[in-house]
């Protein structure tokens, strides 16, 4: 009696033990669960904080006594004139110095086609510390990419293949999407409807600047006249 | 006899012109005034970017007027103020109220769209536009109704 009851326990142990095995093995792991490796199917999501995207779009030391914000459309002429006519100049003078702190902010405009996509570049390249040679590209080759729509190419002419798959990764990322969208309400809040538009922070006080008349003759002098307050 | 007639000549025009005159001066002074003391206040260098954005002069012409104008706009607005050789003064601050709207007309039709072109009135910050065309035109206007007259009433007692 013992022995036969010994031997159905036994059966049903083993049959319950392979439905587990094959249950294992066929469903979903349940969220949470925790798992040896990554499914082979959904890539890594980086998560890049709002933090981490702005620091990589600002340019020089925090502490400096002046802090220029850009509003900026990459796909913008003006936008273009402006930097290649006077934020690089500005870089080279005065960010490098530490007398100035550059932070970049995203305004594409709607009417630009391809500015949103060209700002998630700049965001995501942000991320891995290489904005200014993606925002260069990206300016100097304006008119190419503003025509064809080619955005990626310009980006990928800029950076290692390593480093352009982690900005692929990266330009999906939702977190990219919201700190331009970040950008553009911290634009409104400070009335900005048109790109580029210029403030100049210094000792508290932030001053707009004419971006269609300012020249890098204008803006030293501009910039000479504050460092001596 | 004519020591008698002339009072009663005058008694008999009607005073409310002299008063409209004396009152747009007053305002058309303060308002030369405050656009001085707006741009002074200011580096000149801010002006100048204002001035720039016009491109109608290069960048030395941009310097000059936006280190001389903020002081002819307080000379012509105290002078207005006072009342100083009005004829005079206020047929110069049409003339230079003239030239700025015409010069920011031509400038709004030719960048209806550009948004970022500043007026540079009363310092920086202001952007050029409908508004800002309107209260010069207002202004251009008070100023020749006053050159106007000022020399009528100088005709007249003359």
């Amino acid at each position: 009696m013992d022995r036969k009851y010994t031997k159905l326990w036994t059966m049903v142990t083993l049959t319950l033990a392979g439905l587990m095995g094959i249950s294992s093995l066929s469903l979903p792991a349940r969220p949470g669960a925790r798992q040896s490796k990554p499914p082979q199917t959904r890539p890594v999501q980086p998560k890049p904080s709002l933090a981490e995207i702005t620091a990589g779009k600002s340019l020089g030391t925090k502490t400096a006594p002046i802090l220029i914000e850009d509003f900026a459309d990459f796909q913008c002429p003006m936008c273009r004139s402006f930097f290649l006519g006077i934020t690089r100049q500005v870089i080279d003078e005065y960010v490098s110095t530490g007398k100035v702190y550059l932070v970049h902010h995203d305004f594409p405009l709607p009417m630009h086609a391809h500015s949103r996509e060209a700002a998630k570049w700049a965001n995501a390249a942000a991320v891995i510390g290489k904005f200014q040679e993606v925002e260069t590209a990206l300016y100097t080759k304006q008119e190419s990419w503003g025509a064809t729509g080619k955005v990626e190419e310009v980006v990928a002419g800029v950076l290692t293949p390593a480093e352009m798959k982690r900005v692929r990764a990266l330009y999906a990322s939702p977190e990219i999407e919201t700190a331009i969208q970040h950008d553009m309400d911290l634009g409104r809040s400070k009335s900005v409807n048109e790109t580029p538009s210029i403030f100049v922070t210094h000792k508290g006080q932030t001053v707009p600047i004419n971006a269609v008349g300012a020249s890098f003759p204008f803006m030293k002098q501009y910039i000479e006249y504050l460092l001596k307050q | 006899m004519d020591s008698s007639a002339l009072p009663a000549e005058s008694s008999a025009r009607p005073r409310w012109p002299r008063h409209v005159l004396l009152a747009g001066r007053l305002i058309l002074g303060a308002v030369f005034v405050y656009a001085a003391y707006a741009k002074l206040r200011e580096p000149w260098m801010l002006f100048a970017m204002a001035v720039n954005s016009y491109h109608f002069l290069p960048e030395w012409g941009a310097t000059l007027v936006a280190r001389g104008l903020p002081w002819l706009e307080l000379a012509l607005g105290l002078f207005l103020l006072t009342g100083w050789k009005i004829r005079w003064t206020a047929t110069a601050a049409a003339g230079l109220l003239g030239f700025f709207f015409a010069l920011m007309l031509y400038t709004y039709i030719k960048n209806p769209d550009s948004g970022t072109i500043h007026c540079g009135c009363f310092g920086s910050g202001e952007i050029l536009g409908p508004l800002t065309l309107a209260r010069d035109g207002a202004l251009l206007a008070l100023a020749l109704i006053i050159a106007g007259g000022s020399f009528v009433t100088r005709a007249r007692r003359a």
